[in-house]
């Protein structure tokens, strides 16, 4: 039996629970699963990496999925159904943005996909890219550099120290796939602008995979130290906030503590969501809340960074 | 003497992709290039790390290459070739390490990165071993070539 999971029509970091919930209910019973998309209207970087996890978690079997929140695998090896936006607009933006070409590994694809490549153009920094090893990561570093720098310093406005910083955050957000999920994943990078009553143009970077979650990742150092509060927002707090790592070289856990520095440096803000919990370093700017538990669970870990345009070259 | 090691040459050499690439970032990639980097400076007394060439530097790179040379201290390094971005990943590295780093400015000065503490009793040591002394300018310099 096929079981219906709604792709929210604004799919970004807001309505991923929504759609998180949605998975998870669909998933439990083992029925082949069909991700319906087709009245969705805008989703952000971080949406559609996400919407990759479900389909790779989905998949059952291979996708790896389940770990860190449950609701993974269903079906075998069928891969689950997919129905493709049905606003023109949208599909082209989907296809730009790099995810049909991943998506097509994952899901049987239902809609008029258009046969357009994804695109590096002036809002796809990095158009969704896969992450499974080291070399992958050199690549991503590589392309953001060349490709996103000029922007980042021209058009938003930040100062050449925050761009090159830009590329160590990404280089270490998209570590943490091949360091700990034990699957791959994927990143992309986007600009666009940040909730309109806000009026801010941010640069988005949205990493996602369909791994063990953080709380597997550090459950074997770090469950005895927490006790009876050991769960995924503890793991998630130990990871972000206490820089705390799986392993026991000293020098671990130098690239979410790097991350953090570079956001409050540039007033940015990173969420991480894994399993049943997410935690946020939220700025003024935003009205995020900084830790979520009891959430849908969902497999892996999902990363959402966002550094704004400075408040003096705001258009 | 001092032994020259050309960063970017290395990671050129030791890791796969490393033509195409000239990043330092990911752990695998700081690893390879530290353990050639140890073997190269086995023999030295003071080894000049030159990171000219290399773009970009990740914390897992500044931890896994220059916070790891320092903990072993295999030979006194002096880091030159250091940008501001370079800068940006190495120093709070060894400042959570409570290391200090020499770095050699493009005129042989030699100023110092990390925790205050260590990078005073580096520069004291050096200058105590004869390896750098003070300038007329009032800065540090190597006394070696």
């Amino acid at each position: 039996m096929t079981r219906l999971v709604d792709v929210p029509a604004q799919f970004d970091d807001r309505s991923f629970d929504q759609f998180a919930g949605a998975f998870a209910e669909a998933a439990k019973d083992g029925g082949r699963l069909l991700f319906d998309a087709h009245a969705a209207e805008w989703a952000s970087p971080y949406g559609l990496v996400g919407l990759l996890v479900a389909g790779q978690a989905g998949r059952g079997g291979g996708g790896g999925g389940g770990g860190g929140g449950g609701g993974g695998g269903s079906t075998g090896t069928e891969k689950p159904l997919l129905t493709a936006p049905t606003q023109a607009e949208v599909l082209t933006y989907w296809a730009r943005a790099g995810f049909f070409r991943e998506a097509a590994d994952l899901f049987e694809v239902h809609g008029r996909v258009p046969k357009l490549k994804a695109q590096d153009e002036s809002d796809v920094l990095l158009p969704v890219t896969p992450v499974r090893a080291a070399e992958d990561v050199h690549a991503v570093v590589s392309k953001i550099q060349q490709r996103a720098s000029a922007i980042l310093a021209s058009e938003l406005g930040l100062d050449p120290k925050a761009t090159m910083g830009f590329a160590m955050a990404l280089s270490e957000a998209c570590q943490n796939i091949v360091e700990h999920a034990g699957t791959g994943g994927w990143v992309a990078v986007q600009r666009y602008h940040w909730r309109q009553k806000l009026g801010r143009r941010v640069v988005v970077i949205a990493v996602a995979d369909a791994g063990v979650g953080f709380r597997h990742s550090l459950e074997p150092t770090q469950s005895k130290r927490f006790g009876a509060r050991w769960g995924d927002a503890a793991a998630l707090e130990a990871a972000l906030i206490q820089g705390v790592s799986r392993f026991r070289d000293p020098g671990r856990g130098q690239g979410l503590a790097g991350i953090r520095r570079y956001l409050a440096r540039w007033d940015g803000k990173i969420a991480i969501r894994s399993g049943t919990a997410r935690i946020a370093i939220v700025p003024k700017w935003d009205d995020d809340v900084p830790l979520k538990d009891g959430l849908p669970p969902f497999p892996g870990a999902q990363v959402l960074i966002i550094i704004p345009e400075p408040e003096s070259t705001r258009k | 003497m001092i032994q020259h090691i050309d960063v970017h040459a290395v990671l050129q050499e030791s890791v796969p992709g490393g033509g195409v690439y000239g990043d330092l970032v990911t752990r695998p990639t700081g690893r390879v290039v530290r353990e050639q980097i140890e073997r190269a400076i086995a023999t030295a007394a003071v080894a000049r790390v030159d990171f000219t060439g290399v773009g970009c530097i990740d914390y897992s790179c500044a931890d896994e290459i220059v916070a790891k040379l320092l903990r072993e201290r295999p030979a006194v390094l002096v880091l030159s070739g250091i940008s501001d971005a370079h800068r940006e990943a190495i120093e709070p590295v060894l400042a959570g390490h409570g290391l200090a780093a020499l770095i050699e400015g493009p005129g042989g000065a030699l100023e110092t990165l990390g925790a205050p503490e260590a990078a005073a009793v580096l520069l004291e040591e050096l200058v105590a071993r004869r390896l750098a002394a003070r300038t007329p300018g009032g800065t540090f310099a190597l006394t070696l070539a």
